[in-house]
């Protein structure tokens, strides 16, 4: 037991050491802050929606006034969706300082909506957050250097390393219990701030775990490394130059080459041409006949073609039968755009079990939903919310119900997973 | 003079004879070379996509048949952001910003389908450009180099032994500090042959390029001197070593992540859905046109009826409904741009304050006035926005009159079988529209915009220099 007392001060007596893990827990404690900070401002946002939107709705409906017409309403009418953040996402902000985490749509055309973004600043943007996820990934490994980069060296330089080897327990005893302390003095400086904050913002003890026992197996990692460098022999201060250098490797460059790599392999086409193609066939329907347009709408919705045919002035149910088959019309396209987002980002996330940094990126991501693949499923929430949303004018439109004011509350209201 | 050289000569001679430090010299140059060929190759191509695309939006305009004008408001058109001919150097905030935008009337989109909504996670691990090997890698191989030149030699107790052999502790120092200069050298040397390619654009202004040179240049010196000083000042290599890893740590990975999350926090930016409906709000004050009996229009209606002396809408010699469109898209656009110009200055106040943060960190100052360089920052972003806005307005506008004066205000509010036809205009009237052209910022501008970074880097420059000075002028009492 004494042993162990007797590494614990030897770790906290040196200068190096202490200040190094000193500063890991600040710069823990600020990168949570950080994070905290970011979420709670897309929660104000998503808090301020309701009253915005009320005041909107209620200026929209004012306007319909005593007409009976659901075009109307379906035309002028904003309906807003949402993606809260879930509980862990402080943790890790990934796509969601670009990404919107807002929309309104209407009942019109989505393609022509959906792929809308929020405001940004790029140049904020363009630096990445300062969040858990970036201190783990990034800073993390330089302080695992500090930390083990002279292990053993450090013995050597000062002559003591004989000594050691000259005692009844072997050297190698030695340096697992010095690693063992290390390690747990690492991950204590992240860990418990990381643990802190997470209870307090109500993440789910499962979801703690899995990032303790990623933090855990990123660290060792890191030391795996360090350890297999430290057999060489070399003296601290090449250890610490080959360190710095691998790290650097593998978390910047070999990323940033693989990045060109799976753009170059899985080519995604603009998403601009969906939209350009969506265009085309909206408008394309006032220089057709336009029951060509209503019997293609009721090919695909038949459950709508019992509705009175055409007469010739202006129906709003042709103006959304139009629109709708302008989606469809460019639905296998989108299906298409989307598939190649997806292979990237399982590209990706395969990669990361090649380079530890992009693999913990990924993970974390995953863990707290702000990935792209949770930014695609918020979009297939929208999807579904717009068909909710034509479905409920349908019937007014295609039976020809009247529409009252009071209709524009009983609108389906969009509901995050 | 000669000892300064001969101290020069020696050290490169050492790290040419180092193994590794010649690996790692071969590896960042040649890393530069391949961000250089790689990024170049990647801009070209979007180039030339976006190009093509601009070209099929701009053809399937005109090839629209006979519309009636309103309609062609709403079909809009689609304008494309062309990199600019530096962004294979410094991409900047290129991959975040769409590259398209949908232009219609009552509306305003935004840029849309940046790389970094259609691409992986990737993304936000940094671009390889000339720009990042520059910024940030090419400082730790200098720091890995350089770490040991003057602290190796009182580790091993030699700096005594120059300095017997008569040579002054600024010669050594200054010789040193000129073989890794000689490095940092071979390192820019990749970038700047690329850069000199780019400058044959006819766009781009030269004083630009060499302006951005000399920033590199400084930046690196910065980064030279501060190794040097870190050296004098430590007994051992390793601390040295360990003390400027956390320097280049702190001032190129983490001061410039905390800085813009500060001015993120401290200057809000109103978000999409609180604009729209703060124009909304502000529109519907001002007046509703589909209300017979709206104060602000009907004074409109009233001004219109005045100035062509006519008692009734149905006899002016043009369309009111074209008229009252010019007026509605007026209104509307004066909001956008009212709320457009809010947004821009305080992005704008963000970036000043992030740029507050060069004292903390050069590179900092570095990345701001590079990306000013190659066109790829904020404002040249905004400046599309704007010509974008600016055309859209001009557009619909150039519609809407068509409106007022080529559909009768008879045929454009009838309702019989025959009325579709007639409130259609020739189609040749969509060649008339001119075409999206961008107009970038002059190079006086942009030397304008640089100043500040250029300032920074100086000033760390000279304060670096003094140190070094003052910790040489130590070492020599030391003696």
């Amino acid at each position: 037991m004494s042993v162990w007392r007797y590494e614990w001060r030897l770790l906290l007596r040196a200068r190096i050491p202490v200040t190094g893990l000193l500063l890991l827990t600040a710069l823990t404690v600020v990168s949570l802050a950080s994070g905290v900070q970011r979420i709670e401002s897309q929660r104000e946002a998503i808090a301020r929606i309701a009253p915005l939107q009320a005041a909107d709705t209620a200026a929209v409906a004012a306007r319909h006034g005593d007409s009976t017409d659901a075009g109307q309403a379906a035309y002028y009418a904003f309906h807003p969706t949402w993606n809260p953040p879930s509980a862990l996402s402080f943790a890790a902000v990934g796509m969601r300082d670009v990404a919107p985490f807002m929309l309104r749509v209407r009942a019109l055309g989505l393609e022509a909506q959906i792929h809308d973004g929020d405001v940004f600043n790029p140049e904020l943007a363009l630096a990445g957050r300062f969040d858990f996820a970036f201190l783990l990934t990034f800073l993390f490994p330089v302080f695992v250097i500090v930390l083990f980069h002279d292990l053993r060296s450090n013995e050597t330089e000062s002559g003591r390393e004989r000594m050691l080897r000259s005692l009844p327990t072997s050297a190698s005893r030695i340096y697992l219990r010095r690693a063992t302390v290390r390690i747990i003095a690492l991950l204590a400086c992240i860990t418990l701030p990381f643990a802190v904050a997470a209870l307090l913002q109500g993440v789910a003890i499962e979801k703690i775990a899995a990032v303790l026992g990623l933090s855990t197996a990123y660290l060792l990692f890191w030391v795996g490394v360090s350890l297999l460098v430290a057999k060489r022999g070399w003296s601290s201060a090449t250890n610490a130059a080959t360190l710095a250098a691998s790290w650097v490797a593998i978390a910047l460059v070999l990323p940033a080459l693989a990045h060109v790599v799976i753009e170059r392999a899985i080519p995604v086409n603009q998403g601009a041409e969906i939209a350009r193609a969506q265009r085309e066939a909206v408008n394309r329907a006032w220089d057709i006949p336009r029951e060509d347009t209503m019997r293609r709408f009721y090919a695909r919705y038949p459950q709508w073609s019992d509705s009175a045919p055409l007469g010739t002035a202006f129906h709003y149910k042709w103006y959304l039968a139009f629109h709708q088959n302008g989606d469809d019309e460019v639905a296998p396209m989108a299906a298409d755009y989307r598939a190649g987002i997806e292979r990237r980002s399982e590209a990706a996330s395969t990669l990361g079990w090649l380079l530890p940094p992009v693999g913990m990126q990924a993970a974390l991501t995953r863990l707290a939903e702000t990935d792209m693949q949770a930014h695609l499923a918020y979009q297939d929430d929208i999807r579904a919310y717009h068909a909710e949303l034509r479905h409920y004018y349908y019937p007014f439109l295609f039976h020809d119900k009247p529409f009252h004011q009071a209709d524009y509350a009983r609108a389906p209201k969009f509901e995050p997973r | 003079m000669s000892a300064l050289l001969a101290v020069m000569r020696n050290e490169l001679r050492a790290m040419l004879r180092h193994r590794t430090a010649l690996a790692g010299i071969a590896l960042l140059a040649m890393l530069a070379t391949v961000a250089t060929v790689v990024s170049l190759h990647h801009m070209n191509s979007a180039a030339e996509y976006r190009a093509r695309q601009q070209a099929a939006a701009q053809a399937a305009f005109e090839a629209q048949p006979d519309r009636h004008p309103h309609r062609v408001v709403h079909y809009g058109h689609f304008v494309y952001r062309l990199p600019s001919a530096l962004a294979a150097f410094d991409a900047g905030v290129d991959p975040f910003t769409g590259s398209s935008m949908f232009l219609e009337g009552h509306r305003q989109n935004t840029a849309n389908f940046g790389d970094v909504m259609q691409g992986s996670i990737l993304t936000r691990f940094g671009q390889l450009t000339p720009a990042f090997v520059l910024q940030v890698l090419a400082p730790l191989v200098l720091v890995f180099l350089g770490h040991g030149v003057l602290s190796h030699e009182s580790e091993r107790g030699t700096l005594r032994q120059l300095m017997l052999q008569g040579a002054s502790v600024r010669s050594i120092v200054g010789g040193k500090l000129l073989a890794l200069a000689v490095v940092a050298a071979v390192f820019m040397l990749p970038a700047f042959v690329g850069l000199s390619s780019m400058a044959a654009a006819p766009t781009t202004s030269l004083g630009v390029v060499g302006a951005v040179m000399l920033g590199y240049v400084l930046y690196l010196g910065v980064w030279c001197v501060l190794i040097a000083l870190v050296s004098a000042g430590m007994k051992r290599r390793r601390d040295a070593l360990l003390a400027l890893v956390a320097l280049w740590a702190l001032s190129t990975l983490l001061v410039p992540r905390v800085a813009p999350d500060i001015a993120y926090a401290s200057q809000p930016l109103p978000d999409r859905l609180q604009t729209e409906v703060g124009i909304a709000r502000e529109l519907r004050a001002m007046g509703d046109s589909h209300d017979p009996n709206d104060p602000y229009f009907n004074r409109f209606r009233q001004s219109v009826l005045d100035r062509h002396s006519v008692e009734r809408i149905e006899e002016l010699s043009v369309n009111y409904k074209g008229l009252l469109a010019v007026e509605g898209e007026r209104l509307t656009s004066g909001l956008f741009d009212k709320y457009a110009a809010r947004s821009a200055a305080i992005q704008h106040e963000q970036n000043r304050l992030v740029a507050w943060f060069s004292v903390l960190s050069p590179s900092i100052a570095l990345r701001q006035l590079s990306m000013a360089a190659a066109a790829t920052d904020l404002s040249a972003h905004l400046r599309f926005l704007d010509q974008a806005e600016a055309h859209r307005y001009r557009m619909v506008q150039q519609l809407n009159q068509l409106q007022a004066d080529g559909v009768s205000y008879a045929d454009d509010t009838a309702r019989d079988a025959g009325a579709d036809q007639r409130k259609r205009v020739d189609h040749s009237h969509w060649q008339d529209i001119p075409r999206f052209t961008f107009e970038s910022r002059t190079g006086t501008a942009q030397l304008k915009a640089m100043l500040p970074g250029f300032l920074a880097l100086l000033a760390w420059l000279m304060v670096a220099l003094a140190a070094l000075e003052w910790r040489s002028r130590r070492l020599e009492v030391a003696r």
